[in-house]
């Protein structure tokens, strides 16, 4: 077995001489075509190995070089068959079982990734492999190196990806048309609970995130969201949505809180950005469009993930603060009433019942509505989180 | 070609030899290949892509036989890996930049768009400098300076929207002067306008500059064949908007209420975003290709030699749609399969008529330094020598 030399440039270091060939004596003779590699006129050569040496002769040929040397072809079923030597001379032939067996002879055999190409076997094998890494990259890979990533990330970079993202924020924004007083509400609302959490989580030995709530007038419609660098945003259609229920309200902001205190943000930039990455590299080539549903899927599935997550701080938060996880039913009952009803629900003393509202409202609301909830599919069912806020309250 | 370059020969004793080009590649033995390397390049995180790329290359390059003879492809992965390295850090700053400041990501782009010419060129040169056929490595022979020459028409819409800009105001609240939008509207139209003159320009700087021994090739497509090429595609395209705009009017005019016009128009939208993508990629980019192809490569050639390519339409677009339909069915597995079809082709459509002894040739005597930089930055940007 011998090492591969530098000079010898090859497509692995995993090419395997047997210097069996040294004892045995000459191979025997193939007829070749030599190329001197300064004109273009072919040569015949006859060639064979002696003792690691590759020998050529002809009419006006003598050639001997170390068969390390030589960058051989690879095998394969189709093609003729190409050396080069040193110098820039080639060597070619055009029977290639021919050329193979004589190769073969003079002791030189397949790495293993030639051996894997040539075998269907090796092939499916491969293909199941690339189906398990991809799989297991992107359920679990990816997710852990977001992690590892955000949570290493200096706090100025994320405070700079925060200001753009508020400035984009705030072309949509005007400030709140609540009344001062239901905005100190919900503010005393939410400090109750963040500061019962605070102390339960330092007991525990975890520091919160810092965080700030703003209170905006939008057209987004009733939304409560989370921005890097621990801005949290809840509209006044919200608000008026939830009838300024102090407790639900501060359920919606721990989830919100659940998002800062995981970085939701900055990792969902690493996840799309490695996606895309991967995706355009795999399937770019072919066609740009294609190759962004595999990375609007993933998006929407880590987006699923971290709901969940904070879905789940959100619970671990209200029972700090003595409150039931089961009031977040609540927002689910009064979101499934804005889908039907549309805007009326949001005036000041709208009933809670579907069957007072009228279902042939304005068109534009209904039309709304169904946006509204196309936008939610990157949130998990309905159904299931409220069985989740059930469950956290019965625990 | 155009004369026959008098001296100790006459016309008469000037014996015409036809080279064919022949590929031999097969589906199922790349599929092999591709399914291998991708393995080893995902349980690398992307190292091994240099070794899968020249694997790639050299089967490819060694089942392509011009006159019976292949060509070989001698590029050394430990280099080409240098220069992947490279393009993957400047992509990942300009990402970054791009992420964090506009003013930075602008930065990042304006850079980037400087080197580009210089990349694009050493490219060809590694390419062609580490291609030969029957023993002799193929040459590119253009300057950096031409490079950045052909590169041109984007500068010159690019450079005016730069200038516009300093009389946008700051505030993004303020009232944008009605000119400034004027102008940006003006360059835009003319960027399009451009770009045969740049498809022009790209391809004399490429097409005047390969060489193999002591031939070199020249280019004598004008610009006027290149935008009368233009017109088809262009032409549909404004056809097709202008239907597609007369029937939206006519859709408001016969629904009567608005909020009935704007339902309609949401659930017939789908179809037509769709249509009009497969008629781009099952219609207008084969003919396209085809058209490119038989162009360019008909119009390069010098005294001794030229290229013939008769590559039909009608066959880009059945294998367009058989490649496009069984991609989509394979769940992208048939990729490899079309890639050979389509390089067999396209590579099978061309031929060379030569007045020279093609074994006779004799290499120019310099060698060339070879650039992987280069190289590694064509493919990440999904550039390349066409044939």
């Amino acid at each position: 077995m011998q090492q591969a030399t530098s000079s010898d440039w090859t497509l692995g270091s995993d090419r395997r001489l047997s210097m069996a060939a040294h004892t045995t004596g000459p191979t025997e003779t193939l007829v070749l075509r030599y190329f001197d590699g300064r004109s273009s006129r072919p040569h015949q050569v006859q060639a064979w190995f002696d003792a690691g040496q590759l020998h050529l002769r002809g009419a006006d040929v003598e050639h001997r070089v170390d068969v390390r040397q030589v960058q051989w072809p690879e095998r394969t079923r189709r093609g003729p068959r190409m050396a080069h030597l040193p110098g820039g001379a080639t060597l070619q032939g055009a029977d290639a079982a021919a050329w193979d067996a004589w190769v073969q002879s003079g002791g030189r055999s397949d790495s293993w990734v030639v051996r894997a190409q040539q075998s269907w076997r090796g092939v499916l094998v491969s293909l199941a492999m690339i189906v398990l890494l991809m799989g297991a990259g992107y359920l679990w890979g990816l997710p852990w190196l977001a992690r590892e990533v955000a949570d290493r990330l200096p706090d100025s970079v994320e405070n700079q990806v925060a200001d753009v993202a508020l400035g984009q924020m705030e072309r949509f924004m005007k400030p709140s048309e609540l009344t001062p007083q239901e905005q100190r509400a919900v503010e005393q609302a939410w400090q109750q609970v963040l500061q019962a959490h605070t102390a339960a989580q330092a007991a525990r030995g975890v520091a919160v995130r810092p965080s700030r709530l703003l209170i905006r007038s939008s057209g987004i419609g009733p939304n409560a969201l989370a921005l890097p660098g621990g801005t949290m945003i809840v509209t006044d259609d919200l608000v008026r949505l939830l009838q300024h229920d102090g407790q639900v309200i501060a359920g919606v902001l721990a989830h919100e809180l659940g998002h800062v205190q995981h970085r939701h943000g900055m990792r969902m930039v690493v996840q799309v950005g490695v996606l895309g990455f991967v995706t355009s590299l795999l399937w770019g080539d072919y066609s740009g469009v294609l190759a962004t549903v595999p990375l609007w899927l993933g998006q929407a599935h880590y987006s699923r993930e971290a709901e969940r997550e904070a879905d789940a701080y959100s619970a671990l938060a209200l029972r700090d603060a003595d409150l039931s996880p089961a009031i977040m039913v609540t927002l689910f009952e009064r979101f499934a009433l804005f889908q039907q009803c549309g805007r009326s629900v949001l005036k000041p003393g709208a009933s809670a019942n579907t069957a007072d509202c009228q279902p042939s409202d304005e068109t534009r609301d209904a039309e709304e509505a169904s946006i509204w909830g196309l936008g939610f599919a990157s949130h998990p069912a309905d159904q299931e989180r409220i069985a989740f806020f059930r469950d956290a309250a019965a625990r | 070609m155009e004369h026959v370059e008098s001296g100790t020969e006459t016309l008469e004793e000037v014996s015409v030899h036809r080279l064919d080009i022949n590929f031999t590649g097969s589906g199922s033995e790349y599929f092999r290949i591709w399914i291998v390397n991708l393995l080893l390049i995902v349980v690398t995180l992307g190292l091994y892509w240099p070794w899968a790329k020249v694997r790639r290359l050299r089967y490819f390059w060694g089942n392509t036989l011009v006159d019976g003879d292949p060509l070989g492809f001698h590029g050394d992965p430990k280099q080409m890996f240098k220069g992947w390295v490279l393009v993957g850090l400047l992509f990942i700053a300009y990402n970054w930049a791009s992420n964090f400041s506009a003013v930075a990501g602008v930065v990042a782009f304006v850079a980037l768009g400087a080197l580009w010419p210089a990349l694009w060129r050493s490219s060809m040169r590694f390419r062609m400098a580490n291609t030969s056929w029957r023993g002799l490595r193929l040459r590119f022979a253009g300057s950096v300076r031409d490079a950045y020459l052909a590169h041109l028409p984007p500068f010159i819409v690019v450079l005016p929207m730069v200038i516009l800009s300093i009389w946008i105001p700051d505030d993004p609240e303020a009232d944008f002067p009605r000119w400034v939008g004027m102008g940006y509207l003006a360059l835009l139209a003319l960027g399009v306008a451009l770009l045969p003159w740049l498809l022009w320009r790209l391809k004399v700087y490429q097409q005047r500059h390969y060489a193999l021994g002591p031939l070199q090739t020249d280019f004598r497509a004008s610009l006027k064949a290149f935008y009368l090429m233009a017109m088809k595609p262009i032409g549909l395209m404004v056809v097709l908007m202008g239907a597609l705009g007369l029937t939206i009017w006519g859709m408001f005019q016969s629904a009567g209420e608005r909020p009935v016009a704007i339902a309609q128009l949401f659930s017939v939208l789908p179809f037509v975003i769709i249509g009009l993508w497969l008629l781009f990629f099952l219609g207008i980019r084969p003919w396209f290709t085809a058209r490119v192809q038989n162009l360019v490569w008909t119009k390069t050639g010098n005294s001794r030699m030229r290229f013939i390519s008769q590559l039909r339409f009608r066959d880009m677009l059945w294998l367009s749609i058989k490649n496009g339909l069984l991609i989509m069915l394979t769940l992208g597995l048939y990729w490899p399969f079309a890639k050979v079809a389509l390089a067999r082709l396209r590579l099978e459509a061309v031929h060379i008529r030569s007045i020279t002894d093609m074994q006779a040739l004799v290499a120019a005597a310099h060698q060339q330094p070879q650039e992987a930089a280069g190289d590694a930055a064509g493919d990440f940007f999904g550039l390349d020598v066409g044939l």
